[in-house]
């Protein structure tokens, strides 16, 4: 990806952003929207069990145009390339993205030299915020990640940082 | 000018201020705060009508077959009957009622019938596509 042009809004007071970046950190909506097996993982998450709802984060929007996170869950291949750009083109600011998965980091397992019609990694596409180890990533590791975005979003983390020792 | 008719001035003069800026406020205020000039774009297609990724094939003013529409009229006419024979079935033990107001009730019901009467003479009940111009 080239320069970014990340647009700005007109009146800007560093108190007054840093309370509307708490706001939008805790009230983080993801579009609902999954690519292949990583989504299962993803929808566990929105499950009773782990509850992406403690963190704000469980307001899945059937509209691009409602949401602010883009989780890329799984592979992108060529013929979904122009539909997931589209999607991104579609959110408005501000707006992230999450890439859960190796697919969507590297193109994971498709990435082969005989490969042909896998997108090799959603930040081929667009700017991507976090990444999300994992070939599915555990339903924990995607809560980390909205923690981790949440962290780039206010510049503070939340959450303790867990020992995994 | 009177004192009481000025005091009503002022206080409806407050109150629209306030439902002004009750309705202007918010639009204002998210167009100062909310990074709303653009959006980063990698298609160029945030204006796409359709919200799922996908091109939009065709126009949205397409004709289709009016057949089941008809169907759904129809249901109507049963809708009216039963709506208002339930009243009548909840009153008709009652020994006040006599034969005159059997025959009214039918009265009633073979009204509404024809509607269903008119239907079947104009053919609804047999399912074909109709056939228009211009397909």
């Amino acid at each position: 990806m080239g320069e970014e042009n990340v647009p700005s809004s007109i009146v800007q007071f560093a108190q007054l952003d840093s309370l509307l970046n708490l706001g939008r950190a805790n009230s983080l909506w993801p579009m609902t929207f999954g690519l292949a097996c990583c989504a299962i993982e993803m929808m566990c998450t929105g499950g009773s069990r782990y509850d992406i709802s403690r963190f704000g984060a469980e307001v899945f929007r059937p509209s691009p145009r409602q949401s602010d996170v883009m989780i890329v869950a799984g592979t992108i291949n060529k013929k979904l390339e122009l539909a997931v750009k589209t999607l991104y083109d579609q959110m408005p600011e501000p707006k992230w993205v999450i890439a859960m998965g190796n697919c969507a980091i590297s193109g994971g397992p498709f990435k082969v030299k005989e490969n042909y019609n896998v997108v090799e990694g959603a930040d081929k596409l667009f700017p991507v915020d976090v990444y999300i180890p994992g070939c599915p990533p555990r339903p924990e590791a995607l809560l980390e990640g909205i923690m981790t975005l949440e962290e780039k979003i206010t510049g503070k983390r939340r959450w303790p940082r867990v020992d995994p020792g | 000018m009177d004192q009481v008719v000025l005091t009503n001035i002022i206080y409806v003069t407050i109150f629209l201020i306030g439902a002004l800026l009750f309705g202007f406020g918010p639009i204002i205020i998210v167009k100062l705060l909310s990074p709303s000039s653009h959006t980063r774009q990698t298609a160029g297609r945030a204006g796409q009508l359709i919200e799922c990724g996908m091109e939009p094939i065709g126009s949205a003013w397409i004709r289709f077959g009016i057949i089941y529409y008809l169907y759904a009229l129809i249901f109507l006419a049963f809708d009216v009957d039963v709506l208002f024979l339930f009243p009548v079935a909840v009153a008709y033990n009652s020994p006040e009622l006599g034969l005159q107001d059997f025959y009214e009730i039918l009265l009633f019901v073979a009204i509404l019938s024809l509607a269903i009467v008119y239907a079947w003479r104009k053919g609804v009940f047999t399912w074909e596509k109709k056939t228009y111009l211009h397909q």
